[in-house]
């Protein structure tokens, strides 16, 4: 994603926050294996 | 961390599941999904304030099913554009209309009619005139370049299976000086051509 973010031309471009959006779902075993969580990303296009 | 989209995926069926999904979702926010939804979950995970939540109309927010929280990494601008990629019910977009206020404007898209006909409901019941919610497909958006102060989306960029179509449409849509602040879902994994293809998976 932020490799994706920076090839299209947007800077600054950074992770904030994580989340352990699948938390109690049934997909959370899943979620676990693979790594997957909800996170926040910011990215700037230049002045 | 990114998702690429295995050339094999049908990417059409992939759009279609994605909308009978979150209608389903729009239908009956209550239902069984493999998400959370709603503004317990939003406030219990993912840090946002309930009491502010409750004072919307639980058409918006019932139905909530994002990743994250856009609105934690920087102040929307008073009297800014917004636009919400992927609104769904509408429920980021209210919050978005209340930082920029009545100057501001705000623009939820989303592909899914029933999210869109509730989308609409709940911003007139919240008597919120500086939101619309435009039907779009996020790989093309009804905007002029270089009109959006910020782009705020929540779990919804991973559901595009060509991303680099979207990161091109933002990048286009955004004023120089504007920037994107969104949630969306990581994988820390490398994944396996079977798994990539697993529809199922990229629906959740």
């Amino acid at each position: 994603m932020i490799e994706a973010l920076q090839q299209t031309g947007f800077q600054r471009v950074r992770v904030c926050n994580f989340f352990n959006s699948f938390s109690g779902t049934t997909k959370e075993g899943v979620a676990r294996k693979y790594g997957v969580q909800g996170a926040n990303f910011i990215a700037y296009r230049a002045a | 961390m990114s998702i690429a989209c295995p050339v094999s995926l049908d990417r059409e069926k992939l759009k279609s599941e994605v909308r009978a999904t979150y209608a389903r979702v729009a239908e009956n926010p209550q239902g069984e999904f493999h998400f959370h939804r709603g503004p317990e979950y939003a406030a219990r995970l993912l840090g946002y304030d309930l009491a502010e939540l409750n004072a919307l109309p639980p058409l918006a927010t019932a139905p909530f099913a994002g990743v994250g929280n856009p609105f934690m990494m920087d102040a929307l601008p008073p009297g800014g554009t917004i636009v919400d990629i992927g609104s769904g019910a509408g429920m980021d977009c209210l919050l978005a209309a209340r930082r920029v206020g009545s100057e501001g404007r705000v623009v939820g898209i989303d592909m899914t009619d029933a999210m869109l006909a509730r989308a609409r409901r709940g911003a007139a019941e919240a008597n919120l005139p500086q939101v619309r919610f435009d039907k779009a497909d996020m790989t093309s958006l009804p905007l002029d370049s270089g009109t959006v102060d910020v782009v705020i989306s929540n779990g919804v960029i991973n559901l595009a299976p060509e991303k680099d179509k979207v990161f091109n449409e933002l990048f286009r849509v955004v004023k120089p000086g504007g920037r994107l602040q969104f949630a969306d879902i990581i994988v820390g994994t490398e994944l396996s051509e079977e798994v990539r293809n697993n529809i199922d998976l990229w629906t959740g």
